[in-house]
């Protein structure tokens, strides 16, 4: 270990996804709270197994469809019934059924940002640095390797006990990660 | 899940009167009816029986998909959907029986004295005349009888048998009998529903009737899966996914239904043809205006919104109350389309339509409780029932189907 | 009731009903990534220029004929009186038909939990950009003058005018610009993860850095997976009312007029089938050839074309109940206009076309039934380059018979598309093949993470995903 680097954390390897899974429960038990589950793929169960709370990017969603709908709504009656009125095919200047395929296709791209932005923003991406991107073996997340990282700023972090934890919970090899 | 909660079997021995009660209330009401105010009589037996109708045509409609789609989850819970589309004959070619009697009573095409001088009439010949009506509705009464008594009679044999040879048989069924289907149902829904006004067409009718029909019957197949899961019945054999599928089709069909009547009326609407809108114009007169919000809001946005939600869908007493109200919900929209003939002037709620439709709940209820409880109540030894259940993995070892199938993995120049 | 309370038993399911693993010969996690990435690595195969070269040749044309077209104006076209919707518009429905295969298979097959789609929703979701682009040029030009597209948008301009909501071109117009966005992002997200798998294994620096940048430094976190998986459920969600929105409205271009055989209530089902139907038929054209170049049978197995086969026919008889009962109620409604036009459909001056629709995607894909089509990759293939033929003449039908003979006879006449018309169709393959080939050379073509998660190795409660607690698997045997 570089003397003039800090530690990030501990990181254990795990070779499939039932000792993954059955670690990150030990863990999440263990009362953790810096700490997290890398993997190639989403692992069925894996939330329940950390502890994880459903996640929130519905509400982004939500949002985003409720203000695509009133925007196109407000904006068709503005448009077509207050700002510019001109008879068309003897139709009424505003009709909620008319207005509706455009304001339905705004809910959807409103509601589909809110769900990008959303998940990024959630997942605080972009990101162009990661401590664990320098790491030589961590490469292999996204390839078949599984990982679990607890970080040293952790409470529970002892370097002894985690790493005993860890191996306990059947790692077969673990290892330090500077920052 | 809430299904584990349930420790002791549900006991619904004192409920087990109720269809009895039903038939003889309803039937006594409906034979005052049939002396007192005939057309009233024909108008409320109609509505039930399309009411009833749509729920044998949508489990046949299940037990078809379920074949054709090669499925696994549905496998517990497919032998009601059987049952229930055996329901199509004898008992509602039975119900149809005073329908055909009294059908001049309840088309004005029938009542026309020169079918040649009404043109929307006359170039319908010879499909609306008295004998294209009958040829039809037994044509259709004939395939449904055919379609559903051999799927659940190979599906019955499967259960002594096992083997794979059912499985073919029922899918054969199905490809004929998807066609089969589509085709009747549509007849039926143009035959006894839309020709109360024959001068109108839309070429969505069938689709429509169609929606509306799987989407009522799913949510009767969740209220009947999740009380045989309560009486210990089916609970051996249930995931909490199976309540989940049916939540989501339900939710999918609310959805559908709710596409195909909008874009029926949204093209109708801005195309503004006099020989078209009429049909809706005539459903916006009097109170029928508000029944139609009733089914913007309660066929649509009520259960739309009350479905959306993931865990839901596995809350019992909530299901349970959007499954009746979606029977309701379906009841008035067949009201929409039925009753304006009658009562131009506004929706009303008839006794007669209670009596009618009680007598039919009971009777349908007792002929499916009757045929489910003289067979085993899933398919025994169909095939994709350990897959149902989770405990099928493909695995490698010894004769994995990789090893078996001639074309895996060989074929284009490996 | 039957009591039925004692110990299950459940039969082992004969051999020949066993299901075939979605990935064959059970490869590791490790073989799926190597297999997909190495395709776009290494140098550009000698096929690959063969087929390269040419689609740039023919978006070259595009390029000229678009030009062309815009300097001299639309007259260059054939269209003409009475039929003034041509090849633009046939290939507009078209092309964006062909997309809509790729937002069923990444979205609604995503919500109906149909696994086998991660083996080809990348290819087909690519397909469906690329198709959108294709479409996008022609309402862009049929309009004439194309320098005032932007009027089509709620923008302020000097004449204080504001577009008209209540045509539905206007709605075509947001639908097809939202299903572009909307198609991209879904895309891209699931793009995102593997790009950080080909950023992983980049050699070159270059490579790194910019499959680095858009992967947005994705590390795999299980914090990260919960929340895109969430944003994924849901952009499905919001993609499968979309898809099923933008044939539909594309369907009201025509269905809110009141021309036979246009004015139909049924059209907009009747054209999200079509759309699905015609575009599984590309997704097949396109994968069958693919997945020999590229050595993918263990991933694209003989049960994923299987099933799109049944797809494909499900749509088409699906497509075959709206044409019959077009055909129905056009003789029942005793409407001599909609019966004259539904007679001059078959036996018209098109009646050739007519043949095509009704041969191509009614009569052809019922061949599916039978397992013997399903499984010969030479019959899929020529069916489903047959499917494409059909549903291109469905629009023509539609289209170019819907107009040439309306109600006046005094207003009838003959369409013949000009030059210019062919040699712009046929250029909108080179942009679609450019993109494609480009999308094949420097993307996993295989969305790798998800193929990875439907293996039994993925399922941490499958024996083979490590699971030692070995339940019972089937109480017989």
């Amino acid at each position: 270990m570089n003397a003039s680097s800090t530690p990030y954390g501990i990181i254990a390897e795990f070779s499939n996804t039932a000792s993954l899974l059955h670690a990150a429960e030990k863990v999440r038990d263990a009362g953790f709270r810096k700490w997290d589950v890398f993997t190639p793929f989403p692992v069925h169960g894996m939330d329940q197994a950390m502890g994880l709370r459903n996640s929130k990017v519905g509400w982004f969603t939500f949002i985003g469809g409720v203000t695509g709908y009133t925007t196109g709504m407000i904006m068709i009656w503005w448009m077509n019934a207050v700002d510019y009125p001109l008879v068309v095919g003897g139709k009424p200047m505003f009709s909620p059924f008319h207005a509706f395929p455009p304001s339905y296709e705004l809910t959807i791209l409103f509601g589909a940002f809110g769900s990008l932005f959303g998940m990024m923003f959630l997942n605080r991406l972009p990101r162009l640095h990661h401590p664990l991107l320098k790491h030589r073996q961590f490469a292999q997340v996204t390839h078949d390797k599984f990982f679990i990282v607890i970080e040293c700023a952790d409470p529970k972090y002892s370097e002894t006990e985690t790493k005993k934890l860890l191996e306990h919970a059947g790692s077969p090899r673990i290892e330090m990660v500077e920052e | 899940m809430n299904r584990s909660s349930a420790h002791l079997p549900l006991n619904l021995a004192k409920y087990r009167n109720v269809p009895n009660i039903l038939m003889a209330v309803g039937g006594a009401l409906a034979a005052l009816g049939f002396f007192v105010n005939r057309e009233q009589f024909a108008f409320s037996w109609l509505l039930a029986f399309m009411f009833f109708l749509s729920l044998g045509l949508g489990a046949l409609f299940l037990v078809l998909v379920h074949h054709l789609f090669d499925a696994a989850w549905s496998v517990p819970i497919r032998r009601i959907s059987e049952q229930l589309s055996t329901i199509l004959f004898p008992t509602m070619a039975l119900l149809f029986l005073p329908i055909a009697f009294l059908a001049p009573q309840v088309y004005p095409w029938m009542r026309e004295p020169h079918p040649e001088l009404d043109h929307a009439l006359h170039a319908k010949y010879p499909l609306f005349t008295m004998s294209g009506f009958y040829v039809t509705s037994a044509l259709c009464f004939l395939i449904w009888w055919w379609l559903s008594s051999n799927l659940r009679g190979w599906s019955l044999k499967q259960d002594q048998t096992g083997g794979a040879l059912p499985t073919y048989k029922l899918r054969r069924y199905s490809c004929v009998g998807i066609i089969l289907f589509a085709v009747t149902l549509t007849l039926g829904a143009v035959m006894w529903m839309k020709a109360l006004m024959h001068e109108w067409f839309s070429t969505m009718y069938g689709v429509y009737y169609f929606a509306g029909s799987v989407w009522m019957t799913l949510a009767t197949v969740y209220v009947i899966t999740m009380v045989l899961d309560r009486q210990k019945v089916l609970s051996n054999i249930l995931h909490a996914n199976q309540y989940y599928y049916i939540g989501s089709l339900l939710f999918a069909f609310t959805v559908f239904y709710a596409y195909i009547h909008f874009s029926q009326y949204f093209i109708i609407w801005n195309a503004n043809m006099p020989e078209e809108t009429f049909w809706y114009l005539a459903r916006e007169k009097g109170s029928w205006f508000y029944v139609g919000i009733v089914i913007i809001f309660g066929h649509f946005f009520i259960p739309f919104l009350g479905l959306l939600r993931i865990d839901v869908k596995s809350v019992f007493p909530y299901m349970l109350a959007i499954c009746v109200w979606a029977w309701l919900m379906h009841f008035v929209d067949l009201s929409f389309n039925i009753m304006p003939i009658l009562h131009p002037q506004g929706f009303v709620l008839h006794w007669l339509d209670l009596g009618c439709w009680a007598f039919m709940t009971g009777l349908v209820a007792t002929v499916f409780l009757k045929k489910f409880a003289a067979h085993p109540p899933y398919p025994l030894k169909d095939p994709r029932l350990s897959e149902a259940l989770g405990l099928y993995h493909a695995m490698p070892d010894s004769f994995s189907a990789a090893d078996l199938s001639p074309q895996h993995g060989r074929q284009g120049g490996k | 009731m039957a009591a039925h309370v004692s110990p299950i038993t459940v039969p082992e399911p004969p051999r020949e009903l066993r299901r075939e693993p979605l990935v064959a010969n059970y490869h590791s996690f490790g073989w799926i990534s190597d297999r997909v990435s190495s395709l776009t690595e290494g140098k550009a195969p000698l096929w690959w220029w063969i087929l390269f070269i040419p689609s740039v040749l023919c978006l070259g044309m595009l390029l000229f004929m678009l030009g062309y077209q815009i300097s001299t104006g639309v007259g260059v076209w054939g269209n003409m009186h009475p039929v003034m919707w041509g090849w633009d518009i046939i290939n507009f429905v078209w092309w964006i038909g062909i997309g809509h295969a790729g937002t069923l298979i990444s979205a609604i097959l995503f919500l109906l939990r149909q696994k086998w789609r991660t083996a080809v929703n990348r290819a087909a979701e690519a397909m469906t950009i690329f198709a959108v682009m294709c479409a996008g040029i022609y309402p862009a030009l049929h309009v004439g003058r194309m320098w005032y597209d932007w009027w089509l948008f709620p923008l302020p301009n000097t004449y204080t005018m504001w577009p008209q909501f209540r045509s539905p071109l206007m709605w075509d117009v947001f639908a097809v610009s939202t299903y572009f966005t909307v198609s991209l992002l879904f895309w891209y997200m699931g793009l995102i993860p593997d790009l950080a798998v080909l950023r992983d294994r980049s050699k070159s620096k270059v490579r790194q850095f910019l499959y680095g940048l858009f992967s947005l430094g994705w590390t795999g976190s299980n914090r990260h997976w919960s929340n895109y998986e969430k944003a994924y459920l849901l952009l499905a969600g919001l993609s499968t009312p979309l898809v099923l929105s933008v044939h539909s409205i594309v369907s009201l271009d025509f269905s809110v007029s009141q021309l036979p055989g246009w004015h139909t209530t049924i059209f907009p089902p009747y054209f999200v089938a079509g759309a699905i139907f015609s575009g599984f038929g590309m997704v097949l054209t396109l994968l069958i050839p693919l997945r020999s170049i590229f050595k993918l049978q263990d991933l694209i197995t003989m049960r994923h074309i299987d099933i799109m086969c049944k797809v494909t026919l499900a749509t088409g008889t699906i497509v075959g109940y709206a044409y019959a009962m077009e055909f129905f109620i056009a003789w029942y409604s005793g409407n001599p206009s909609e019966r004259f036009h539904f007679m001059n459909r078959a036996l018209g001056p098109y009646w050739w076309g007519w043949m095509f629709m009704v041969g191509c995607n009614v009569l052809v894909p019922q061949l599916f039934w039978m397992k013997w089509f399903r499984q010969n990759l030479v019959a899929v293939f020529i069916l489903s380059i047959l499917v494409n033929i059909g549903m291109w003449f469905e629009r023509f039908v539609i289209i170019v018979i819907g107009l040439h003979r309306d109600f006046l006879p005094a207003n009838w006449g003959y369409y013949s598309p000009s030059p210019v018309d062919i040699l712009t169709y046929i250029g909108t393959f080179g942009l679609f093949f450019t993109m494609f080939l480009l999308f094949l050379r420097f993307l996993p073509m295989i969305a790798i993470s998800e193929v990875k998660g439907v293996i039994p190795q993925a399922d941490p409660h499958n024996p083979m995903g490590g699971a030692k607690t070995q339940e019972i698997i089937h109480d017989k045997e």
